[in-house]
């Protein structure tokens, strides 16, 4: 039966993605199906009775023809013959995914350098100010040199972001799975990373004895926590990246959202507000802190955010048809 | 064994489909197999014609679909169905005088050439 649903996807790749064409695609499925357990049920192997129903399924030209899309589907002919996206296949995307599993790590573990390095100058200051200070640098320099190392990790996988490239329903499916059992580590690294950033202050509250350390153990706790976020957000993103390949006009772009329409926005505009929401939220949220330097009260951005986002989001939002 | 070519049997399509739909409405498959049973086999319907008949149909307001929560097996799987309207049954009654003509007009034809 997979290979069934996998053929009839392959025909409708590149059909613009409309209500008449999912309806279609969804009444041949249902045709197709009871075809195949009735000869299933008659005795026939699975193989036959696949190839039975394949062979007997016709051909899409006519069906376009009458549902009015002969015009359509020759465009979308046309653009594929003169721009060809070039397909990713599932070994492809499997490398692709470890891949950016590592990449991932080694950008984590150069962000998280480049927020503990303070901490030494801190823990030093008493004992060793200059190397403190040596530290910092060196502890930056390997952070900057981890960010640049990742950037050429995957340098073989570059053409994704200068040529379109495309999936099929199969890879879509494999890479959906590998999403899926993701969900609860990234879940997971999500909720200890902000925990960690935000408890980041509490050393401070005892003062003492390990007054030195508690300033530089606040670096620690925010550096591991960035780590964790860092890495769940682009281990996630390499999911998104490939299952987002596809032209979102055809019935293709829809492999990643099992039958729900696009998200489209009102214009240009409101989509790029959406797009830069949270850096910009990131932005105000480091220089009122840095600035103010009360720690322990900006943290209230952060919720505030969340809620005025869903207003932006809903006002920005186009209404579905 | 000669089978039937697509080109001529293309505009009896909606005929054929009627007629099923005239004893009871139908799903998809279930129309499909009546098709094969009725002509012993000799003539499968593809699924894509099929559907396009039914669009074709439904546009002209031949027959209409409705979905059954449940199809008569039970198994509770919804299904879209479709029923002759009246203009489909006049239409039917139309297309069967055609085809009345068709036929005694190719016939004279085929036995000419028999008759050589």
């Amino acid at each position: 039966m997979e290979t069934i649903k996998n053929y009839l996807e392959t025909m409708f790749a590149s059909l613009p993605n409309t209500a008449e064409v999912r309806k279609a695609k969804a009444e041949l499925l249902q045709m197709m199906e009871d075809k195949y357990n009735e000869l299933i049920s008659e005795g026939q192997s699975e193989n036959t009775a696949v190839g039975t129903v394949i062979s007997e399924f016709g051909n899409l030209d006519e069906l376009a023809e009458d549902l009015g899309l002969s015009k359509e589907v020759e465009e979308t002919r046309t653009k594929e013959s003169e721009v060809p996206r070039r397909l990713i296949t599932q070994d492809d995307a499997m490398a692709y995914l470890s891949n950016n599993t590592k990449k991932s790590l080694f950008r984590a573990i150069g962000v998280m350098c480049c927020i503990i390095a303070v901490a030494w100058t801190i823990m030093l200051s008493s004992i060793n100010p200059i190397g403190g200070v040596c530290l910092m640098f060196a502890t930056i320099a390997a952070g900057v040199g981890f960010i640049i190392y990742s950037n050429f990790v995957d340098a073989e996988w570059k053409f994704m972001n200068t040529e379109l490239c495309r999936v099929d329903m199969a890879t879509a499916a494999a890479v959906k799975e590998r999403k899926r059992s993701f969900e609860p580590v990234r879940a997971l690294c999500v909720t200890i990373g902000v925990v960690l950033c935000i408890i980041c202050w509490v050393p401070n509250l005892f003062s003492g004895n390990i007054h030195v350390y508690a300033p530089a153990l606040m670096f620690f706790l925010i550096g591991f926590g960035v780590l964790l976020m860092v890495y769940a957000s682009n281990v996630y993103g390499g999911f998104e990246r490939l299952l987002q390949l596809n032209d979102i006009d055809t019935v293709s772009g829809t492999y990643d959202m099992t039958g729900k329409a696009p998200v489209k926005y009102i214009n240009k505009a409101a989509e790029t507000i959406v797009a830069i929401y949270w850096p910009v939220v990131t932005c105000i949220y480091l220089i009122v802190s840095f600035l103010t330097f009360h720690w322990e009260l900006t943290w209230i951005i952060w919720p505030i955010a969340a809620v005025l986002r869903t207003v932006v989001v809903i006002n920005c939002r186009a209404d579905e048809e | 064994m000669v089978e039937i070519s697509s080109d001529v049997i293309r505009g009896y399509n909606d005929t054929i489909i009627l007629s099923i739909l005239m004893k009871e409405p139908s799903y998809g498959y279930g129309i499909s197999r009546q098709i094969k049973e009725i002509s012993d086999g000799k003539y499968a319907i593809k699924e894509t014609t099929l559907y396009s008949a039914f669009t074709r149909m439904e546009k002209n307001r031949y027959i209409e679909s409705f979905t059954a929560d449940e199809d008569p097996k039970g198994n509770g799987k919804k299904r879209t169905y479709y029923r002759i309207t009246d203009e489909g049954r006049t239409y039917y009654g139309t297309k069967c005088e055609e085809w009345d003509v068709t036929r005694e007009v190719i016939e004279k034809f085929i036995a000419q050439k028999e008759g050589e």
